[in-house]
């Protein structure tokens, strides 16, 4: 079966190619990016590239369209991020192909494309399979990009039209660079802070403890208290510390399936009917603005600062 | 002037997953509500209305069954939409449509579309849903429609036949113009809807429900995959909550834990 793999870098393209390892067939590759230098990177990893030259998904869509066309493939892949999963949900549109996302497993058997998913929020997993050609958006940073081996040609493809929906500006996004994701312990501030400079307790527990902080959505997404980079949850990270401690946070599945991979984890919510109880291993009922500034002094004192 | 249409979904609620045969999710017993960001997409969508004007409908395609077991869950969602603004709501519940498959729900909508002669100037759906999160019926629809899509959109400005938006996309924002009519998904940012009130509550009750059949629609039910198997998630938590008399020693405890953990030395 040939396999068609859609990727914004080369990395994304990488992790995509892990992802159907152990399924035959050809592949070819459509880089969706403006870079010359990723079209080559995408290229060493050994597969022709047809380099979709936009930054808009209407025209990569359209130029996909007679990548589609030329190749017939049986099976498209992609990591799940946003201007691939739209793209690939009009081309699904056009031609009424089977779409998933969250894939964390692809295999081919009698004809039928078989993957597993996670749904529900990331309280389960469904088994599916699909009649071929199907499209599936792989979970991102979950397979290991494969190593490069070779060469493959790149075909430049250019948006042969207008497209309707024009872009009239890119604005770069700030980062913190807070890297909760290699962090041993992590505190997590949520809408339970009622004032962005109160965010400062979490950060002093967080380094009393050799820690970074994070937040769940509604704080880093909507409120922009901190960076996007420190976004918890399924559609922000996934993260993996010896020591979680949410503070102020309610416990919804999309925030906890980010936060599944903790050895510990500690919820401080002042709701004792808080469903985060029921998903920590130690809870403690209390206000956050009464019991940090405890927990703070009582850390330095272990310390000697104090 | 057009209409307006709001996607809107009765989807499984993730809180309420439960299993009676081992890790087994038992689908039936898995209530269904409103998707959560869906009432941002009807929160702005009425609020698009107040600008452009028109008749705002909802359209709802019933994807999990049966039919008969879930018209209740499935009419208070609607009736959340039509208490939030929603006009006329368009519900499509049809066993042989479930459990849903996207290519079909697509087709349903674009069927109902058609054949009610809706003139959408704007089709506005949520980012995703929170049972299969896969967030393609709004993508679907466009390229089917021929419709320039905007997706992922926390902010809509409409000036003179076109919408001028605000994609957030992982590392940058795009502002994106289309003209109208358009598809548009929105993020669970784009605004911060209220529960409507017990008047809205009351007035939607008298709001026309309009329920179609696949038949009504001249669309077949294709389907493209089929879920064999769909297993709960089980997460391994201690859940001990520390009770102690005062916060004082619930934080003394607390370190205790976190030093046999190994955690503080
Ligand atoms: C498709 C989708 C994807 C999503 N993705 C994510 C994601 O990636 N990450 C994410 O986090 N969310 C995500 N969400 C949102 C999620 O559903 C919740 O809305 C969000 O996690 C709630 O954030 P919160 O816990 O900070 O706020 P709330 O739910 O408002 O909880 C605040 C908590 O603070 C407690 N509290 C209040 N005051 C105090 C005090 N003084 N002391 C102690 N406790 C206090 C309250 O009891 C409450 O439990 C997603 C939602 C959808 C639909």
């Amino acid at each position: 079966m040939k396999i068609l793999v859609l990727g914004e870098t080369s990395r994304d393209i990488g992790e995509s190619l892990s992802a159907i390892s152990s399924i035959e067939g050809d592949r070819v590759v459509a880089l969706f990016s403006t870079s010359h230098d990723e079209a080559s990177r995408a290229s060493a990893l050994g597969y022709k590239v047809y380099h979709l030259n936009t930054r808009n998904t209407e025209a990569a869509y359209k130029l996909l369209v007679k990548v589609y066309e030329a190749e017939s493939p049986g099976l498209i892949v992609s990591v799940s991020t946003k201007n691939p999963r739209d793209v690939l949900s009009r081309l699904a549109g056009l031609l009424d192909l089977p779409l998933a996302t969250n894939v964390r497993k692809i295999s081919v058997g009698d004809g039928k494309i078989v993957y597993e998913r996670a749904v529900l929020s990331e309280r389960s997993i469904s088994l599916e399979e699909a009649d071929p050609p199907a499209i599936l958006l792989v979970m991102p940073r979950l397979f290991k990009p494969i190593a490069g081996e070779g060469q493959g040609s790149i075909e430049e493809l250019e948006p042969s039209e207008e497209p309707a929906a024009r872009i009239l500006e890119v604005k770069r996004k700030e980062l913190g660079g807070a890297r909760i994701e290699e962090a041993d312990v992590v505190v997590g501030v949520g809408r339970g802070f009622r004032r962005r400079e109160d965010l400062r307790l979490a950060f002093e527990l967080a380094e009393l403890l050799g820690g970074a902080v994070g937040g769940s959505r509604p704080i880093a997404a909507d409120l922009k208290w901190l960076p996007e980079d420190a976004w918890i949850g399924i559609s922000g990270k996934r993260i993996s510390p010896k020591l979680y401690i949410a503070v102020g946070i309610s416990g919804a599945p999309q925030h906890m399936a980010g936060v599944s991979g903790s050895k510990i984890i500690v919820a401080i919510n002042k709701d004792k009917s808080a469903p985060i109880f029921r998903y920590a291993d130690y809870g403690i009922v209390a206000d956050l603005y009464e019991i940090l500034p405890i927990l703070i002094r009582k850390l330095k004192e272990r310390k000697g600062l104090g | 002037m057009g209409d307006l249409v709001v996607l809107v979904k009765a989807a499984l609620n993730p809180e309420l997953v439960r299993s009676s045969d081992g890790d087994r999710l038992d689908l039936d017993s898995v209530p269904l509500k409103l998707s959560d960001i869906d009432r941002n997409a009807v929160e702005e969508a009425a609020r698009l209305k107040s600008i452009l004007g028109g008749k705002l409908y909802s359209i709802t395609v019933l994807t999990w069954g049966p039919a008969s077991l879930r018209e209740k869950d499935l009419r208070l969602a609607v009736q959340e939409a039509l208490a939030k603004g929603v006009d006329e709501a368009i519900v499509v519940a049809d066993d042989s449509a479930v459990p849903g498959d996207q290519v079909l729900t697509a087709n349903i909508i674009v069927g109902a579309i058609k054949s009610l002669g809706l003139k959408p100037d704007i089709i506005i759906a949520a980012e995703e849903s929170i049972d299969e999160g896969t967030g393609q019926i709004p993508g679907r629809v466009a390229s089917k429609l021929g419709f320039p899509y905007v997706s992922f959109v926390r902010k809509i400005d409409v000036s003179d036949g076109k919408i001028i938006v605000e994609r957030d996309l992982e590392e940058v924002v795009e502002v994106v113009e289309a003209p109208l009519p358009a598809v548009v998904s929105v993020t669970q940012e784009i605004n911060d809807p209220r529960p409507p009130t017990l008047i809205q509550i009351r007035r939607a009750s008298k709001k026309p429900i309009r329920t179609l059949k696949l038949s009504d629609l001249n669309v077949e039910p294709v389907r493209k995959r089929a879920i064999r198997e769909l297993r709960i998630i089980k997460e391994e938590r201690k859940g001990v909550v520390i009770e102690a008399e005062s916060v004082d020693k619930a934080a003394d405890r607390l370190l205790e834990i976190l030093e046999s953990e190994g955690i503080l030395k």
